[in-house]
């Protein structure tokens, strides 16, 4: 009679054990897939949203010295490429290039995603970005050139 | 002893329907909490602003740098014309920021690891020396009137040494280029370097324990003393370093 108590008893702290390993093994599982959760974008604050993603984005190329290579250089295909890799790929641009007199530098487009979305979205975020010059061995004069990039949401 | 066991299977099931309904209401709060989760820090964007003026203006001093090192003769105020057209510049290039850039010049001694550099204008070189320098020094103050920021003190530092080891050895010399923070540069290649008198035919760089890195300079033809080191690094900046010092 004691024996089959015991065992009964043992049977039941078992499933205890086993409920809360399933347990951890859910909540897991939860946590992992809330890793990859996208946390949704504000309308009220899409604009300021998208400017500081402009801003961040035109800041690491200018800190690694592409951004004045690239424009100084006029490699605007490699503009368009590394906007495309740095930014979201639903985040469309449109990059004008003017020197200080007001005169558009870029005499091609630098430009991704559906000329639509410029024209119907609400929210269109435009940043002005400064760019001193570019020196080289030979030349190291201060040229002043502005970046005017216009982003919008797909 | 049958019903014991029975009721016991029950209790089971309860606690396991207990933990069960917790999980799905912990779950609901999370997905509730993840799709509603909204955070907005306004203070990032100026943030991302005042790092943009912040870099712009060292590359401004790095060019100004370039520009002087590089001209013959030299032109002492070259920086601090740049400077003046820079601070007019910025309210065109951020409209509707009000954002003003002071900037002191440094126009004194500094010693640099046993060096005094005598800077004029935030200028200085010290050059045709077996350790010689580019070197630049401004102290900015930033206000940013849209955003009530006043008195943003940053500095930009710049110095490129270059620093002959030792007396050339046949058609070979060793030199160090290093940074303002004494860290080495590290991707100098034979267009980077001009001996005197000598085509440079190689350049190549090893590991050091002293110097962390050391380029190996290979010219055509034996080299003589005195010899005359010329480097341009990768902004343009440029040090003459001259073995024995003159």
């Amino acid at each position: 009679m004691e024996r089959i108590n015991i065992t009964k008893n043992t049977r039941g702290q078992m499933r205890i054990v086993e409920v809360i390993l399933a347990s951890f093994v859910i909540i897991f599982a939860l946590s992992f897939t809330n890793i990859f959760a996208i946390t949704p974008t504000s309308q009220k604050y899409e604009v300021t949203e998208l400017q500081k993603l402009g801003y961040n984005t035109l800041h690491d190329l200018d800190e690694q010295g592409l951004l004045a290579r690239f424009v100084y250089n006029h490699e605007w295909e490699n503009l368009t490429s590394a906007l495309r890799v740095l930014l979201p790929l639903d985040v469309y641009f449109n990059v004008t290039i003017y020197d200080l007199q007001g005169t558009k530098v870029n005499n091609v487009p630098i430009f991704y995603g559906d000329r639509e979305a410029f024209a119907t979205s609400k929210n269109v975020a435009s940043i002005s970005y400064g760019l001193v010059g570019y020196p080289t061995r030979l030349s190291a004069t201060y040229t002043p050139q502005i970046l005017i990039i216009q982003l919008v949401r797909g | 002893m049958k019903m014991i066991r029975h009721n016991n299977k029950g209790q089971f099931v309860i606690i396991a329907a207990l933990l069960i309904a917790i999980m799905i209401i912990s779950i609901g709060a999370l997905m509730h909490t993840a799709v509603t989760y909204y955070k907005h820090e306004p203070w990032e964007e100026y943030l991302t602003l005042i790092g943009n003026i912040e870099l712009n203006s060292r590359q401004l001093v790095e060019l100004s740098l370039a520009n002087y090192t590089n001209s013959n003769p030299k032109n002492p105020s070259i920086l601090e014309d740049n400077l003046r057209k820079w601070q007019t510049n910025l309210t065109a290039i951020y409209p509707g920021r009000e954002a003003y850039l002071n900037y002191t010049l440094a126009n004194q001694a500094y010693n640099v690891d046993g060096i005094t550099i005598n800077y004029e204008s935030g200028l200085a070189y010290i050059w045709e020396k077996q350790t010689s320098l580019s070197a630049a020094n401004v102290t900015f103050t930033l206000n940013i009137a849209s955003i009530g920021l006043t008195g943003y003190k940053f500095t930009v530092t710049t110095l490129v040494k270059l620093k002959i080891l030792s007396p050339p050895a046949g058609d070979v010399i060793n030199v160090t280029v290093t940074l303002e923070d004494g860290m080495p540069i590290t991707d100098l290649t034979k267009d980077n370097f001009q001996v005197d008198n000598a085509d440079v035919v190689s350049v190549s760089s090893t590991y050091d324990p002293t110097y962390q890195i050391v380029y190996t300079i290979r010219c055509a033809n034996p080299i003589s003393t005195p010899v005359t080191v010329k480097l341009w690094d990768l902004r343009g900046i440029q040090v003459t370093a001259k073995y024995p010092s003159s």
